[in-house]
């Protein structure tokens, strides 16, 4: 399969292939865009109108959020809006769903490629889009695009994209979960202008509700939406009227440029190479039992980031995500590491950043592959690997890899997509949103942080249980932090929940689940940090949880409830909860940093004590803990287990030479590449970086050539994957190929130099490539 | 009401104490504060006002009608983290609620760059710790039906495992109790039974609201503060009644009014951020004498700038609040806080060259540069200092003195990263203040559906009226108050003096379209009497209480609410609407809806759903009037001009000689055309080109904007 770069004679319209803009668009004559900015700008004049358009963006928001129909969407604030130049650049993107944005900028150039002409771009107008092959995550991610004018001209757009309800396909919700390909999904629509003259075309809009289950939710939605760019287009209007439409163009491009600027910075405090990261989908439609392969491939070479997706499983089921998807997924992590300080100005990072995907895979489909659950599944699986290969670049900065995090929970979002009737006696169909709630991984700074939401949406709050108790008919048992689900690790991850529930007021609730990352963890932990829990569903039939009631006896877990166990598959359709069945949903947590042997055996015993977020078990498996019966760490039994446990590591054999004895480098230091790794020249007097070696970054131990992986110099034991977090079940219950948790550690210290996750029968991954 | 009307306000260092005589007159006091024995303090600033007032204490005691203190006691113990040892029963199962937080990391009100930076982003220090939450099995359902009886046998061991624990307070909170109270009720009564010393806080009593989350911080954090609010609310109300005032002493609350001291015990939540809600209860006030029915409040101190709304008479609210990152349900006059005081730092990117001015603030330690305590980056202090806004010399009333050279220094250097003059950067930087409170001021009444043209802004707080010409000018208010004179530096509590009783009780209900108008009038009369039953008890006779009866609606299937007020004006007595009065309701709660959302954003197709029923129920207001001069005068007396100094002046891009005057020897009828200086001992008024000072009759400051 080829690159896009290695790709000839293909379009790549919109159509049947993803669109990626060309570096010149063909824009239509008829519409003049305003490109004139002004040359003087005083720091005082720009920053007050910086100010304001991130107050424009802002205002924007809250608008949407407070007029949304959709209480769903807003509690996962499943929306985001934006302000693009008159070409299409980010000028600023908001902190609500971070990968809505990044498939905002696809959308607006489209539209100038494939609407100048007809029906025109004019003041007034708006577009309404959910193509997810012009620019959206899934269709239920419906865009409403603004152009602004200054004077006649095309100054800028304000855009805006909120999740939908349901926009009609197989499945109530419109996650359809077992759609073999796109029409059986919900209504596609490339940018159609509904707005035309300020005035709501009625025959547009009917079209566009006609296919939805829940058109007054739907309509109240598009009001909201609507109301954001209005409020933000005038709001624009109003800075050009003060200030002129050069010098608010000038604020524009400065914002880029400082943008770039910064980036470019960044850039030269980072040595060149190569990063990799590989994780696995499970299950891409009901019945199927393979684990298909995700890849990222981070390439940087001066100035330029590429990102490649080379080695990822082909499109297939209902597990797929478009090009822009893809790329919007890995600008969320971009963002959020290296562009944090630029107050979500990606614009000017972008100009350096390239996307090479190979076209006809799992997260760069092609038309009509099904892609209405991309957000939940494979956006996810190639946002989540992005940190990792962001983090391991940036850490041979000394500022920068203060700014590292690892993979947060719900990494894979297991989906509890369920329909009936309601206690109210309506028509109810959605997905229950508790995985929000997520966790966020650990730092290279200190612990992740426990249920604190999905990075991808750094401000989203889960619904109360209250508010989820009224709106459907479901009684929770239970919403708990889970023991155990953090990725182990010198920075442990943040903990992930287990939310349980029966159905109540109801007869019965008809249920499909929709998961991933069940059997393989997805939220792999960084430089030695072990993964976190995977997601778990249990259900368990006809249990005794009604006399319970009546007996006034709660369970706390369901494990004390008595009935029959059944495992679900990951993509079961229409089996029924009644309520006496009883399901709980565990999903995934954040992964650790570094080697958890190196975690101070005080704060293992506040996280057994204090914390509850590591089990006694583990604390002694995994951290070498021994505590004593009042709680207090056992100092002496504790270095014992540490030390033993040392001695077994350095005692596997050494990948790539069995029987090699361990020797120490002299030489200096050249660069710290991660937690665990050095290049380091041989001996002292040495600087022939030609020469230099891999070594462990706490013994100085030669871990080989930098040319080859370090891997093959550590020794190497491959554990059962359930070694890798006391959550993980039996694999054998939903794939076919076994995983395995590969270690590596240093045979001169024993100290966990890293972790990979793998199927068997796969290579050895070279994840650190130094161009020296 | 006869009799003297007293505020007193008990800060850091001084304790303010305000009296309105029945004649109107106002007397303003000062004295230290006494921590940690606040009470000695407020005896010596009372005893100061009966002494102005030329009478003996003991009258004076006598004479007071009512005495309303604002306390910042469970404030500072949130702070400093100093509150009680809190337990937490819930419903088993629901332990871990409070610790969730709703998968969110207490972001509101944090600067967005620290929460997108996941490792400056994280969730506070749990204000009840795991080990002292208990989960007792007893379960009511969104219907409000009972569906687990409760635990009995739970609930003592759980109460035994957190007594043993040596907890101080216990915090209830359980699904749904808002909905069927008696598991809570049991529950306290258990507490109370076996250790009636332990502080309880139930939800029900406290925030009956939909959402858990909300409701159990509320609950948690009043527990938090009560022990210690209750004990200082105690002490000082015994020795106020040994001092000779016996009347029951108000304390004021974050919803604007007074709450009897009996309550402020039981639910001393109600007491946090009443400090600055009493700012705009003293505004509202003087914006009745004054005939102003839309304000904006604007006080700027050295770390914050707040902003509160008067609209028609009436101070905007909100429902839920913050601090600390915990979110809480509670009614409270409505503040809206930027990291934008005199404090706030200016610094240029090293790469970009660009200038941003806060939120980061150097605070009052170590301050701006020309504190001289260490800090060398400028802050807008610095650049006022720098501009000549500000006199080195008399800043506070001299309290203070200011090294204008430090400042200088400070702003030369971030004038040379951005290759600009000194003079003008700090006037940028005094712009990029302005200009951001401008969009917060903007923001907060724009989002409620109001137009800052249609108010004027009241400026208070040190620093607020240097800046208040130009962002107010920005806004296009009509025009900036500065208040009463000899007043504004004791400005919350002149609006404790004028604070009424009220109690906000709420109920919900979620009620959908077509509305059962039973179900409707069963909740309103339930509102009312128990709203009679809190009134009877505060000894407010049937014919001074007043209601406002309102009710939070949406289009069913939303979760913004809009509240709808049942009558234009507050009632006498309780209220029962008939199916034309519904109908009325629903018309109104449209065009509200419209009006804060834009003409077009309802969808009449849509059901609609009534969710918190909500009853002010207030004591009559105070029919104190304030003095008038007489006699105004043109004439600027001589003794007014204090001097001459150079200000720079952005409008005229230059430096000019202007003339100063001393605000407090200005009288009734003077103008001050700009650019002129007028200072008073606690603030600076800037009166720039094209502006104009007027003073009124009151003594009131008002600031006419050039456009």
């Amino acid at each position: 399969m080829l690159k896009v770069s290695e790709l000839k004679d293909v379009s790549f319209n919109g159509r049947e292939m993803g669109y990626v803009p060309p570096e010149k668009l063909r824009i239509s004559k008829k519409l003049k865009l305003h490109t004139k900015a002004s040359k003087k700008l005083d720091p005082i004049t720009y920053e007050v109108i910086r100010h304001s358009l991130w107050n424009v963006n802002e205002e924007h928001g809250a608008t949407i959020q407070r007029l949304s129909g959709s209480p769903v969407a807003m509690y996962a604030l499943d929306l985001n809006p934006s302000i693009l130049t008159e070409d299409g650049e980010f000028v600023y993107f908001g902190p609500y769903m971070q990968y809505m944005s990044g498939v905002t900028d696809t959308q607006v150039k489209w539209i100038l490629e494939n609407r100048s002409e007809n029906p025109g771009i004019k003041d007034g107008d708006m577009f309404l889009a959910n193509d997810p092959w012009v620019g959206a995550a899934h269709q239920q991610d419906v865009m409403l695009i603004c152009p602004v004018f200054h004077e006649g001209e095309l100054f800028c757009w304000v855009t805006n994209c909120l999740h939908q309800y349901d926009i009609g396909g197989i499945t109530p919700s419109s996650f359809c979960m077992s759609a073999k390909d796109a029409f059986e999904e919900g209504i596609l629509i490339p940018p159609v202008k509904i707005i035309e003259g300020g005035e709501i075309r009625k025959d547009i809009e009917d079209l566009y509700l006609r296919s939805s289950r829940k058109p007054a939710s739907v309509a109240l939605d598009f009001r909201a939406q609507l109301a954001g760019n209005t409020t933000a287009k005038e709001r624009v209007e109003s800075l050009l009227r003060k200030y002129g439409g050069d010098t608010v163009k000038a604020v524009m491009r400065k914002i880029l440029n400082d943008g770039e600027a910064a980036f470019l910075e960044k850039m030269s405090r980072l040595p060149d190479g190569v990063w990799r990261d590989r994780t696995y989908v499970e299950c891409s439609r009901p019945g199927d039992r393979k684990t298909h392969q995700v890849q990222l491939t981070l390439r940087k070479a001066g100035n330029t980031l590429i990102f490649e997706n080379d080695g990822t499983a082909e499109q297939e089921g209902a597990m797929n995500a478009t090009f822009s998807g893809w790329r919007g997924s890995i600008m969320v992590a971009l963002n959020q590491l290296l562009c944090w300080d630029q107050y979500f100005a990606i614009g000017g990072a972008l100009r350096h950043v390239k996307f090479d995907p190979t076209p006809g895979t799992m997260n760069c489909a092609n038309f009509p592959a099904s892609v209405s659950t991309a957000p939940v599944q494979a956006m996810e699986i190639s946002l989540y690997p992005a940190y990792n290969v962001l983090a391991k670049m940036i850490y041979a900065d000394q500022e920068m890899r203060k700014d590292i995090m690892c993979i947060g929970g719900t990494s894979q979002w297991p989906a509890t997509i369920f329909r009936g009737k309601d206690q109210w006696g309506e028509n109810f169909g959605y997905i229950l949103v508790d995985p929000i709630g997520g966790a966020i991984g650990a730092f290279s700074t200190g612990d992740g942080i426990s249920t604190g939401g999905q990075s991808r949406t750094p401000i989203c709050k889960l619904p109360n249980i209250e508010h989820t108790e009224q709106t459907f008919p479901v009684l929770f048992l239970y919403r708990k932090e889970l023991l155990d689900s953090g990725g182990a690790g010198l920075n442990r991850g943040g903990m992930s929940a287990e939310t349980c529930f029966i159905p109540h007021n109801t007869a019965t609730i008809t249920h499909d689940t929709l998961s991933s990352g069940n059997a393989v963890p997805t939220s792999t932990g960084m430089m030695g940090g072990y993964p976190a829990t995977v997601n778990v569903y249990k259900f368990k039939k006809d249990t005794d949880i009604l006399s319970r009631f009546g007996a006034s006896a709660l369970p706390s877990d369901i494990s004390e409830v008595s009935g029959q166990e059944v495992t679900l598959e990951l993509r079961q359709q229409n089996f029924q909860q009644d309520p006496s069945d009883v399901y709980a949903v565990v999903w995934t947590g954040g992964g650790g940093y570094g080697d958890p042997l190196a975690r101070d055996p005080e704060k293992v015993a506040e996280d057994v004590n204090e914390n509850r977020a590591v089990s006694l078990q583990a604390a002694g498996e995994i951290y070498g803990v021994v505590l004593k019966a009042n709680g207090e760490v056992d100092v002496a039994a504790t270095a014992s287990l540490r030390s033993e446990i040392l001695a077994r590591r350095k005692g596997y054999s050494v990948q790539g030479t069995p029987g090699k004895t361990p020797t120490k480098l002299s030489g200096k230091v050249f660069k710290q590449i991660t937690e665990n790794l050095n290049l380091q020249y041989p001996e002292s007097g040495k600087s022939n970086k030609t020469g230099l070696r891999w070594a462990c970054s706490h013994c100085a131990t030669d871990l080989g050539s930098a040319k080859e992986n370090y891997k093959l110099g550590c020794t190497r034991h491959d554990a059962p994957i359930a070694a890798a977090n006391p959550n993980i079940g039996d694999w054998k219950r939903y794939v076919d190929e076994e995983p395995t948790f590969r270690q590596f550690f240093c045979p001169g210290c024993g100290y966990l130099i890293e972790n990979e996750i793998a199927r068997k029968t796969d290579p050895l991954l070279e994840d650190i490539q130094i161009k020296i | 009401m006869p009799g003297l009307h007293v505020g007193v306000d008990i800060g850091g260092t001084f304790t303010d104490c305000v009296v309105i005589t029945e004649k109107g007159a106002v007397v303003t006091t000062k004295s230290p504060s006494t921590p940690p024995h606040f009470a000695d303090g407020m005896v010596s600033a009372l005893e100061l006002a009966s002494k102005e007032l030329g009478m003996a204490f003991s009258d004076f005691c006598e004479k007071i009608a009512v005495l309303t203190h604002g306390t910042t006691v469970g404030t500072n113990a949130l702070i400093q983290r100093r509150g009680a040892k809190v337990g937490m029963i819930t419903t088993k199962g629901h332990e871990d609620a409070i610790h969730i937080m709703r998968g969110s990391r207490g972001v509101t009100s944090r600067n967005l760059n620290q929460v997108v930076h996941f490792p400056e982003s994280q969730k506070p220090v749990p204000i009840v710790p795991k080990k002292w939450i208990r989960g007792v099995s007893e379960r009511v359902d969104c219907m409000g039906a009972v569906v687990v009886p409760i635990n009995k046998d739970d609930v003592e061991q759980a109460i035994t495992e957190l007594l043993d624990q040596g907890v101080e307070a216990i915090a209830v909170c359980l699904l749904w109790s808002f909905k069927t109270p008696a598991h809570e009720q049991y529950i306290k009564e258990r507490i109370l039974k076996r250790a009636p010393h332990i502080f309880v806080s139930c939800s029900v009593d406290l925030a009956p609201k939909w959402g858990e989350y909300e409701r159990m911080t509320a609950t948690a954090l009043n527990a938090y503060i009560g022990p210690v609010t209750s004990d200082y609310l105690k002490k000082l109300d015994r020795r106020l009644k040994s001092a000779g005032y016996k009347k029951p002493l108000q304390i004021t609350q974050c919803g604007g009014g007074s709450i009897s001291v009996e309550r402020a015990i039981e639910a001393p939540l109600l007491t946090l951020d009443s400090g600055p809600v009493s700012g705009v209860t003293g505004s509202q006030f003087l914006g009745r004498i004054l005939n102003m029915e839309n304000v904006i409040t604007t006080d700027m101190g050295g770390t914050s700038f707040d902003v509160g709304i008067i609209h028609a008479g009436q101070p905007s609210f909100s429902f839920m609040a913050n601090v600390a990152q915990y979110e809480y349900f509670i009614p409270k006059v409505d503040i809206q806080a930027i990291g934008s005081g005199g404090g706030s730092l200016a610094v240029v990117d090293r790469l970009t060259k660009t200038l941003r001015v806060g939120p980061e603030s150097a605070g009052a330690n170590p301050g701006p540069a020309c504190y001289g305590k260490g800090n060398e980056t400028p802050t807008v202090t610095d650049a006022d200092l720098v501009l000549g806004y500000i006199d080195p010399d008399n800043f506070l009333g001299g309290k203070i003195v200011l090294d204008k050279e430090k400042s200088v220094a400070a702003v030369q250097r971030v004038a040379d990263q951005l290759g600009l003059g000194l003079y003008e950067t700090a006037a940028g930087i005094a712009k990029i203040a302005e200009f951001k409170m401008a969009d917060i001021i903007r923001k907060t009444t724009v989002e409620k559906g109001l137009d800052p043209r249609d108010f004027s802004l009241f400026a208070f707080g040190g620093a607020g009226p240097v800046h208040a010409g130009i962002f107010a000018r920005e806004l296009g208010a009509q025009k900036v108050l500065v208040p009463l004179n000899r007043v504004a530096s004791t400005w919350c509590a002149f609006g404790a003096a004028t604070a009424s009783l009220l109690h906000i009780h709420e109920r919900v209900e979620i009620l959908s379209s077509p509305f059962d108008l039973k179900r409707v009038n069963a909740v309103l009369a339930e509102l009312y009497a128990g709203a009679s039953k809190q009134m009877g008890a505060d000894g407010i006779p049937a014919s001074g209480r007043q209601f406002q009866f309102s009710v939070d609606m949406r289009h069913r299937g939303q979760i913004n609410e809009v509240e709808v007020p049942l009558s234009s004006d507050s009632v006498k007595g309780g209220m029962k609407l008939t199916d034309k009065d519904l109908a009325q309701l629903i018309e109104r709660f449209y065009v509200r809806y419209e009006a804060i959302y834009g003409k077009g954003s309802s969808y009449r197709d849509s059901r609609l759903e009534m969710v918190t029923f909500r009853l002010r129920a207030m004591g009559a207001s105070r029919t104190v009037t304030l003095p008038k001069a007489k006699r105004s005068s043109s004439v600027i007396k001589e003794k007014a001009k204090t001097g001459k100094r150079k200000v720079y002046w952005t409008d005229l891009g230059k430096q000019a000689v202007t003339q100063v005057y001393n605000g407090e020897l200005l009288e009734f009828g003077n103008t001050v055309a700009g650019p002129a200086i007028v200072e008073t001992s606690h603030t600076t008024i800037v009166v720039h080109p094209q502006q104009k000072l007027l003073v009124d009759a009151y003594g009131n400051f008002e600031l006419k904007l050039g456009r």
